[in-house]
């Protein structure tokens, strides 16, 4: 099997997408972050480094929680998606 | 008080993937994707909400019909927790593309329910997109039609309604009973509340049989025979890039002007 | 007039909520189950097997009619190097009577099958609706909060998951710990059923789970999986979250790695992925059970962190079948008394602790500290697999002795006697 790019794997999933975010960082807290670890910790790899500024994009996010708990500076303001919206796995 | 009643129909998602949807293009039918559970056709949910605002303006009493399969009870579920008042569900499966069947059978319905001031469908199904149901119903209950229906107002036992022309709105008055299809532009349908849809879930949704609305399908012959679909595709898309060249940015988009008419584009 | 307070509020519809409200449903109370997902099962994944023993308590020959994908009745454990495997295999026919030993299962069509039980069996399901806060009356719950509308009943049952943002409300349970949970991601893999028979050796509907260890966690604490579906595979990889924080490698990165693995890469040969998953579990066994309940309030399941890792058997869906089905006799308990208070409802805790739940928790206690250990996931894989090429390796030259053979790899791993006699010791007292 050949492999295959994140965004690829992403798009294959069911999303329905809010216009509210569920998931903020606190860009003043990043900002002193050194291990950045939201970077890779993600296995929908949200969390992006534009030049110096850490941005998050939550429409691929698959709600696992593992950015709230790895954060360990409480830079990520993570709340579930509103009910209904968010991912629907049709295998799960 | 006015009663109303909205068709609804359910329909596969139209949000799923892409790459989900998948036709059996030797027997001309869409083959249902696992896991992926139908759906209130979105522009039917629209009829529901117009009909709630009715009701809030001036008082109404919904009934919500749809004619599916045993789970179509869902999408009568989905209007009464939205708001609506009863619902009931004619069983019978119909190929989407009959407009004529499906309108034959909803007028038989209605009729059934005997109390109607207003009846009000969606622009169209979001799956097949025939848009034909709601004009042939009301040719056959002998009432007037507005289609594409952006604002209905009840005045005592007038319709003042908008509706969408080619270059334009069209401002009618028009007597009820009547049938009105509603234009995506009625505004955005609501999400039921999660006290809606406990109550929803404690009523009854009584079934209805063709027997029961009195629809002999061997009377009125093969209404599908009328339509004949030909050929169901999956359309492919080519994708390509070109990257327009130009000394400078003035130059690159004057490229790119010319490709673009060269292209036909503008 | 319609009832406007429950008996129970359940928050979610996975296996906990689902075996609560059942059970209470069944037993005639008024039950209102409130799920996120816009169905059952949309927010929820799993690696696959499902022991069927205890929902058949619930539910008996549930296997007539649940959309299960296969029976299993094949167990490999594979050690990976970073080129080899070596694989122990377990095949029994026995497995395949009913009734069945365990089931590979795909979780959106489980859980709403599921559900929909449960709403026949008389509860109300609300799905697409958060709770997002509890109702008190002084130290009371009294309801929730979803959607902005309230929802009161004399007892909240929380079965929201690994994440439970309820039993932190509640005040029971603090907030997780990345040495306490796992983060599973899997891929779904599409293949024909008869490829899946004839490449695993399976007849018909039996079904394999394979669990690896090794290379591909790159030495971190986890493993990975593989478990048959009637047309697919469940194939992923689950990995301590706080070792995934230290090592800085991508869990999509890894996954990807694991399945290029020559022993993995033909596997999955010809399979299209159709869904990229990832979900947390619970690994801390016992020693990070919450407090189980207050005034008004039970935490089951995941939420309660009820499952058990063993580092052979991940099961957490007998764990939140059986805590649901408890925590719903309690509840019955409360509503015949009329007192849902903790002096009713700490029942519960009892419950727990005669059955399996605490039982086996208890039992493997040690289990977590034993899987901490890296030369689980280095060093034994390695030493396995370059035993056996040892072993197996023709190339002319006097052949050794399995002793020497083991003697030279333990060296070359720097493992000594010592290690491998702690390590003896604190897995025979762990598994
Ligand atoms: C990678 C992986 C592999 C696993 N493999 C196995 C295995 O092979 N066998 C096994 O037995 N177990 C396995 N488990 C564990 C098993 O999945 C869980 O233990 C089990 O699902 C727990 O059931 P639950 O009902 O407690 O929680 P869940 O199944 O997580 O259900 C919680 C429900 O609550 C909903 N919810 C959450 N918050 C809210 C809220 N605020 N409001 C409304 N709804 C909410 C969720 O959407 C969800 O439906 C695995 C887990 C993972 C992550
Ligand atoms: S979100 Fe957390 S881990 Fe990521 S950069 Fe900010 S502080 Fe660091
Ligand atoms: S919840 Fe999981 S998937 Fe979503 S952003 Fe956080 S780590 Fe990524």
């Amino acid at each position: 099997m050949n492999s295959m790019s994140l965004e690829d794997k992403l798009a294959l999933n069911k999303y329905d997408i809010d216009e509210e975010l569920h998931i903020s960082v606190n860009e003043d807290i990043c900002r002193t972050c050194r291990n950045r670890v939201c970077l890779h910790i993600c296995p929908a790899e949200c969390f992006k480094l534009l030049g110096e500024k850490i941005t998050y994009s939550y429409e691929g996010c698959l709600e696992c929680g593992s950015c709230r708990l790895a954060c360990s500076k409480g830079a990520i303001n993570w709340t579930y998606p509103r009910g209904g919206f968010g991912i629907a796995y049709q295998y799960g | 008080m006015i009663n109303i009643i909205v068709c609804v129909k359910q329909i596969l998602d139209p949000e799923m993937p892409p790459g989900k949807f998948k036709i059996d293009p030797e027997s001309n039918k869409v083959i249902p994707p696992e896991g992926i559970p139908l759906v209130v056709s979105p522009f039917d949910e629209q009829a529901v909400e117009a009909a709630l605002r009715i009701k809030e303006q001036c008082g109404a009493k919904i009934t919500v019909v749809t004619v599916g399969e045993s789970s179509a009870v869902n999408a009568v579920k989905h209007s009464l927790a939205m708001g609506a008042d009863e619902g009931i569900v004619v069983e019978h499966i119909i190929e989407g593309y009959d407009s004529l069947l499906t309108a034959y059978i909803l007028t038989k319905a209605i009729e059934e329910i005997v109390a109607y001031d207003l009846i009000i469908c969606g622009r169209e199904a979001a799956d097949w997109g025939s848009g034909q149901v709601g004009s042939i119903i009301a040719e056959s209950l002998g009432i007037p039609v507005v289609a594409r229906t952006r604002k209905i107002e009840v005045m005592d036992s007038r319709l003042k309604v908008e509706h969408i022309i080619e270059d334009g709105d069209e401002s009618l008055e028009l007597p009820m009973p009547a049938v009105i299809t509603v234009s995506y532009e009625i505004g955005q349908a609501r999400i039921p509340t999660g006290w809606g849809v406990i109550s929803a879930a404690r009523k009854k949704i009584p079934s209805w049989s063709l027997e029961d609305i009195g629809v002999d399908l061997s009377q009125i012959g093969d209404t599908s025979s009328r339509i004949k679909l030909l050929k169901l595709f999956t359309p492919t898309r080519e994708r390509g890039c070109q990257i327009i060249e130009g000394k400078t940015a003035a130059e690159a988009a004057a490229n790119l002007a010319l490709r673009l008419r060269e292209a036909k584009v503008i | 007039m319609e009832p406007t307070k429950f008996d129970a509020v359940v928050a979610g519809a996975g296996p906990a909520g689902c075996a609560a409200a059942y059970a209470l449903a069944k037993a005639g109370l008024e039950v209102l189950v409130i799920e996120r997902g816009k169905f059952p099962g949309a927010k929820n994944m799993f690696g696959g097997m499902l022991c069927g023993s205890v929902l058949a308590q619930l539910i008996p020959n549930f296997w007539e009619e649940a959309p299960l994908e296969r029976y299993i009745t094949r167990h490999v454990i594979t050690f990976l190097s970073r080129e080899d495997s070596f694989s122990i295999d377990f095949q029994s026919p026995s497995f395949g009577k009913p009734p069945y030993n365990g089931y590979s299962v795909l979780r959106a069509k489980f859980d709403k099958w599921l559900a929909g039980k449960v709403e026949e069996a008389g509860a109300i399901i609300v799905p697409g609706l958060l709770v997002e806060d509890l109702l008190w009356d002084g130290n009371q719950v009294v309801g929730v909060k979803a959607g902005g509308e309230d929802f009161p009943a004399s007892v909240v049952i929380a079965a929201d998951g690994v994440n439970s943002l309820l039993a932190q409300k509640a005040g029971l349970a603090e907030e997780l710990s990345t040495e306490y949970v796992s983060l599973g991601v899997k891929e779904l893999i599409q293949l024909p059923s008869e490829i899946i028979q004839e490449r695993f050796n399976l007849e018909d509907d039996e079904g394999v789970t394979q669990l690896f260890d090794g290379f591909c966690t790159r030495g971190m604490h986890g493993g990975g999986f593989l478990y048959t579906n009637k047309e697919s595979l469940s194939l992923g990889i689950v990995i301590q979250l706080s070792a995934l924080r230290r090592m800085g490698v991508k869990p999509a990165d890894l996954l990807e790695e694991f399945k290029s693995h020559p022993g993995v890469r033909n596997l999955i040969k010809g399979g299209t992925v159709e869904e990229y998953s990832a979900h947390l579990v619970p690994n801390a066994g016992i020693n990070k059970v919450p407090m189980l309940y207050k005034d008004g309030f039970l935490v089951v399941g995941d939420a309660a962190g009820l499952v058990l890792t063993t580092g052979i058997t991940l099961d957490g869906a007998s764990f939140a079948f059986a805590s649901g089905m408890a925590a719903a006799e309690t509840v019955k308990l409360a509503k015949q008394n009329g007192d849902p208070s903790r002096k009713t409802l700490c029942n519960y805790e009892k419950l727990l602790k005669e059955s399996f739940v605490l039982r086996d928790l208890e039992t493997f206690k040690h289990s977590q500290f034993f899987l901490d250990n890296p030369r689980l996931y280095t060093t034994y894989p390695e030493l396995i697999c370059n035993l056996s090429r040892g072993l197996f390796t023709n190339d002319g030259k006097p052949r050794k002795r399995l002793w020497q053979l083991a003697r030279t790899e333990m060296g070359r791993q720097k493992l000594s006697i010592l290690h491998v006699a702690v390590d003896g010791f604190l897995g025979r007292r762990a598994i």
